[in-house]
C-alpha cells in the first residue's frame, strides 16, 4: 500500500505516510487514511519521507485533509520532506497554512 | 447492430449438412430447445441463409456437397465482420489435420456424431454466452468511442466559448512573446494580457490543478474577471483580490490556481508582481544580469478575503528589460531519459540568453532540445515582455463612431474619500467609468485615465502620505518609496482627496476640468523648478506627464490644490486632445 | 468383420425421446436417404470415382452413426478410408456386405416404426 496510517500512543495524533508518487491516483486512498477516523483524533501528521514527488493535485489533497481537519485551527505537520517535495511545498507557500518541518 | 439479449432468449441458428436424416435429428433437437432453426443442405445454400437471416450461432457439416464446410465458414466469418458468430463443425471426422482445417477456416469448435442432446445444449449455451459478453463488449465499446467524440467535440465547442471570453487580448503586442500549446486550457493553463487605460499592460499567467473541463472551467470567470477589471483602470491588488475571491468561492476544496500577475508601467517605467505559488519569475535586465520574483503567496482560490494578501512587489525597470514567467509544465518536461528540466534547466537556459537569443527563444530551444522535439503535446506556458522604452499614452483605442452630441455633455460630480478608504480603495475606476459616458471622451479613455490616475497618485502619495518622489531614483530607495507608502497607508485620519469633475461642450468639442484637493501640507509650487528644466519639477514624473498631456496644471491653495484642463476635439479621432503642450508649465493665481 | 451390434438400441431409445412424434419420419427419411447413397456408392465404384465414394461413404457414416446403427458405420468408414486412397480394388467386397447389412438394419428399423 503506499498509504499507510499510524496512530499514536494516546490516540491523538493520526500518522498519513505516503509512499513514492503523491499525486491523484492516490486521492481516493489518502481520503480513506483520514475520513474514517474517530473523535479522538486531534491531529495530523502526513509523513512524506518517502514520497518521492508531489504534484499540485497533492497539494489539493492537503488542503482537503485542513479543511477536513478545521480548516484555520486545523493541527497538521507535515515531516520529512525531500528536497524537490520541499520546493514544491516552498514555491505554493503552504507553510502559510501547515506545519512543515 | 444487432440487439442485445439475455441468454434466455431464443436463437436463431443455421444448420447445414447434406444428410437430410442427420438434419432432421439436429434441427428437432434444437427445436426442442426453444430455438428457432434454419437448415441447409449444403454450405452454398447456408452462405444464403445466412445473408438472408443472419442467424447467431452457425452449426456446419465439414464435408458437403457444392460448398464444404470449410469454406462456408470462412464467407460467414468474413460476411459476419465484427459480429461474434460462433460457427460449430458437426463432424464424425476422426483424422487431426482435417479437424484443424476446420478451425483454420474459423470454426470455433465440434460437435462430432451421434449427437448428443446434453452436449449440444451445453455448446450451444456456453457460445451463447460468448457471444452476448462479445456483444456487450461491442456496444461499450462503441460507447465509448461514441461518449469521447462527443467529449472531443464539447471540448472543441467549449475551447471556442472560452477564446470568446478569454480572447487573447493583447497577446500579440510586439512587447509580448508566449507559447501555450493548442489545448492547454483543458490542462488547466491560463495567459491573458490587456491593455490598460494608462497605457500599461497586465498579464495573467496561471496553471490550475487538475486536468479537463473542471479545470478550465475555473479559466471563465478568471478570464472575465481580468479583462473586465483590466480595463476598466482597477488596480492590479483589487484584480487579485477578487479573483481569488471568486475562486475560493466556486471552485471545490483543493482545487485552485497557480498565478502571477504583471502589472507594466511603461510611462513609469516600472513593473508591480504577485506570484502565488508559479514556479520563479525572472526579469532579465538589458545589461544580461537577472533578478529572480519568487512565489510570495499562496496560489489564488486558497485562502478567504479576510487573509488573502495582495501585496504586489514593485520593481523599477528599463526599456529593454524582459520579464519571464512560466507555468509548472515547462519544469515538469522531461528528457528521453525521464530527467525533468526544472530550475536547473531554466538557469542553463538563462545563461545562454546573448545579443542574438531573446529570453524567450533561449528557453523554448533549451526545452526543445531536452524533450527532443517540438512542444506541441506538452502541457506548459511561457511568456515574456519586453519593456518598451517610454510612456505609450494612446491607452486603449475604442473604435467608436464619434457621436459625441448623445450621452451625457454638460455635467458636473465632486467625489470625496476620506479617512480610512483612502487606504483601501482606488476611486480612478469609478471616475473613468464617470468620465466615459462622454463619447468624445470614450475614444481617450488611455489619456483620461492617466490623468485621473497621475493627480490621485500624486495627491495621495505626495499631497496626503508626504512621500519624496526622490526617493524613487535609486533601486534601494525604490524599494524603501514603497514599504514607506505600505507603512503610512495604515494611518489616513482626518485625510481626504476630492476630486470635481467639470464637463461641458465647446465649439470645437469639450472640455474637461479636473480639480483635485488633498488634505495634506500641499508645497511650495511657486518656488519650485519647471517641468521642462530637469526631470524632478512638480512632484515627479508623473504630473510632468500630466503636463505633455494636458498642459497647464493650476495650484492653489498650499499647492493642494490641482486643476487641469483637457480639451478635447471633433476632429482628432483618439489622438492626443492636448491643445497646450508647447505653452508653458505652471500658471498661478 | 465388426464386432459392432446391428443397431444400438440405447441410441435409438434416445432418439425416439428426442425425436417424438418425428421418429418414423426420421427413420423413413434415415432408410431412403441411406438406399440412395447405397446406389451411388455402386454406382462411383463402377465409374472408378474415388472422390465420390469417399465422399459418399464418409456422409453415410454420419447418418448411419446418428440413427444407432454402428455396424454400418464402420462398413462405411472401411470404404471411406478405401477411397481416399483410391484402393477400389478393396471396396466391392465391403459394399457387399454393406448392400447386405443395410437390408438388415432396415429391417430391424421398420419393427420400431409405430404401425
Amino acid at each position: 500500500m503506499p498509504i499507510q496510517t499510524r496512530r499514536s500512543e494516546d490516540g491523538r495524533t493520526l500518522t498519513i505516510q505516503i509512499e513514492g508518487r503523491f499525486d491523484f491516483s492516490t486521492h481516493q486512498a489518502f481520503r480513506d487514511a483520514y475520513e474514517h477516523g474517530d473523535p479522538m483524533v486531534k491531529g495530523y501528521v502526513v509523513d512524506l519521507s518517502d514520497t518521492t514527488y508531489l504534484d499540485s493535485s497533492a497539494l489539493g489533497m492537503l488542503l482537503l485533509l485542513r479543511d477536513y481537519a478545521g480548516g484555520d485551527s486545523a493541527n497538521i505537520c507535515i515531516e520529512n520532506c525531500n528536497s524537490d517535495v520541499r520546493r514544491i511545498l516552498a514555491i505554493s507557500n503552504f507553510e502559510q497554512l501547515f506545519a512543515i518541518r | 447492430m444487432e440487439d442485445t439479449q439475455s441468454v434466455d432468449q431464443p436463437l436463431r441458428i443455421l444448420i447445414a449438412d447434406d444428410s437430410d436424416s442427420d438434419r432432421l435429428i439436429l434441427k428437432t433437437l434444437l427445436g426442442r430447445l426453444g430455438h428457432v432453426v434454419l437448415d441447409a443442405a449444403n454450405g452454398l445454400e447456408a452462405v444464403q441463409l445466412f445473408r438472408q437471416a443472419s442467424p447467431q450461432i452457425v452449426l456446419l457439416d465439414a464435408l458437403m456437397p457444392r460448398m464444404d464446410g470449410m469454406e462456408a465458414a470462412r464467407q460467414i466469418k468474413a460476411l459476419a465482420g465484427e459480429r461474434l458468430v460462433p460457427v460449430i463443425f458437426l463432424t464424425s471426422l476422426s483424422d487431426a489435420d482435417a479437424l484443424v482445417r476446420c478451425l483454420e477456416a474459423g470454426g470455433d469448435d465440434f460437435l462430432t456424431k451421434p449427437y448428443s442432446r446434453v452436449i449440444i445444449e451445453a455448446k450451444i449455451n456456453a457460445f451463447n454466452r460468448m457471444r452476448l459478453m462479445h456483444e456487450t463488449l461491442s456496444h461499450q465499446r462503441d460507447l465509448i468511442h461514441e461518449q469521447n467524440r462527443k467529449l472531443t467535440d464539447e471540448q472543441k465547442v467549449a475551447k471556442r466559448v472560452f477564446e470568446n471570453i478569454a480572447h487573447t487580448g493583447c497577446l500579440d503586442a510586439a512587447s509580448i512573446r508566449h507559447h501555450a500549446s493548442p489545448m492547454s486550457i483543458f490542462n488547466g493553463d491560463i495567459l491573458f494580457a490587456c491593455p490598460r487605460p494608462d497605457g500599461g499592460i497586465q498579464i495573467l499567467i496561471g496553471d490550475f490543478t487538475g486536468h479537463g473541463l473542471p479545470a478550465a472551467i475555473g479559466a471563465m470567470p478568471v478570464a472575465e474577471i481580468f479583462y473586465g477589471m483590466t480595463s476598466k483602470g482597477f488596480s492590479a491588488s483589487d484584480l487579485l483580490r477578487e479573483i481569488n475571491q471568486k475562486l475560493k468561492r466556486i471552485l471545490p476544496s483543493g482545487m485552485f490556481c497557480c498565478a502571477a500577475l504583471v502589472q507594466a508601467d511603461f510611462a513609469l517605467n516600472q513593473i508591480q508582481v504577485w506570484n502565488g505559488g508559479l514556479p520563479d519569475g525572472w526579469i532579465i535586465r538589458s545589461d544580461g544580469s537577472r533578478q529572480v520574483l519568487p512565489s510570495g503567496h499562496l496560489p489564488l482560490g486558497v485562502l478567504d478575503a479576510s487573509r488573502f494578501d495582495a501585496t504586489l512587489a514593485i520593481l523599477p525597470t528599463s526599456p529593454g528589460d524582459t520579464l519571464l514567467f512560466m507555468t509548472d509544465g515547462v519544469m515538469e518536461t522531461r528528457s528521453a531519459q525521464g530527467d525533468m528540466f526544472g530550475d536547473s534547466g531554466v538557469a542553463a537556459a538563462l545563461d545562454g540568453i546573448g545579443r542574438d537569443l531573446s529570453p524567450f527563444d533561449a528557453v523554448i530551444d533549451r526545452l526543445c532540445a531536452f524533450s527532443g522535439g517540438g512542444l506541441e503535446q506538452d502541457d506548459l506556458t511561457l511568456v515574456t515582455l519586453e519593456m518598451a522604452g517610454g510612456g505609450n499614452l494612446e491607452g486603449l483605442s475604442d473604435r467608436l463612431p464619434l457621436s459625441a452630441l448623445e450621452g451625457p455633455a454638460e455635467w458636473r460630480c465632486t467625489y470625496e474619500i476620506r479617512d480610512k478608504t483612502l487606504g483601501q480603495f482606488s476611486p480612478l475606476p469609478l471616475l473613468l467609468h464617470i468620465c466615459m459616458e462622454v463619447p468624445g471622451l470614450r475614444r481617450r479613455s488611455g489619456e483620461v485615465y492617466t490623468l485621473l490616475s497621475e493627480l490621485y497618485t500624486n495627491a495621495l502619495e505626495h499631497g496626503i502620505l508626504g512621500l519624496p518622489s526622490e526617493w524613487k531614483a535609486t533601486a534601494d530607495g525604490f524599494g524603501h518609496y514603497y514599504e514607506e507608502r505600505e507603512k503610512r497607508l495604515d494611518d489616513t485620519r482626518a485625510h481626504f482627496i476630492k476630486f470635481r469633475l467639470t464637463h461641458s461642450m465647446t465649439d470645437y468639442g469639450g472640455r474637461l476640468v479636473v480639480v483635485c484637493e488633498d488634505s495634506g501640507r500641499g508645497f511650495d509650487y511657486q518656488n519650485h523648478r519647471h517641468p521642462h528644466d530637469g526631470g524632478l519639477g512638480y512632484a515627479g514624473r508623473g504630473l510632468m506627464l500630466l503636463h505633455r498631456l494636458a498642459g497647464p496644471l493650476t495650484f492653489r491653495e498650499r499647492g493642494n490644490h490641482v486643476e487641469i484642463v483637457y480639451d478635447w476635439h471633433f476632429s482628432e479621432a483618439g489622438k492626443t486632445a492636448s491643445t497646450a503642450v508647447t505653452k508653458s508649465g505652471v500658471s498661478h493665481e | 468383420m465388426s464386432d459392432r451390434p446391428h443397431l444400438d438400441e440405447e441410441a435409438l431409445a434416445e432418439l425416439q425421446d428426442v425425436m417424438d412424434d418425428e421418429f418414423d419420419v426420421l427413420i423413413h427419411t434415415y432408410i431412403s436417404d441411406s438406399a440412395e447413397r447405397i446406389l451411388s456408392l455402386r454406382a462411383a465404384l463402377e465409374a472408378g470415382d474415388a472422390d465420390a465414394l469417399m465422399k459418399t461413404a464418409h456422409s453415410l457414416k454420419g447418418s448411419c452413426i446418428n440413427i444407432g446403427a454402428p455396424r454400418l458405420g464402420v462398413l462405411c468408414r472401411e470404404v471411406e478410408v478405401a477411397g481416399r486412397a483410391s484402393r477400389l480394388d478393396e471396396v466391392e467386397p465391403v459394399l457387399s456386405t454393406i448392400e447386405a447389412e443395410f437390408r438388415q438394419v432396415r429391417g430391424m428399423l421398420e419393427g420400431f416404426l409405430a404401425d
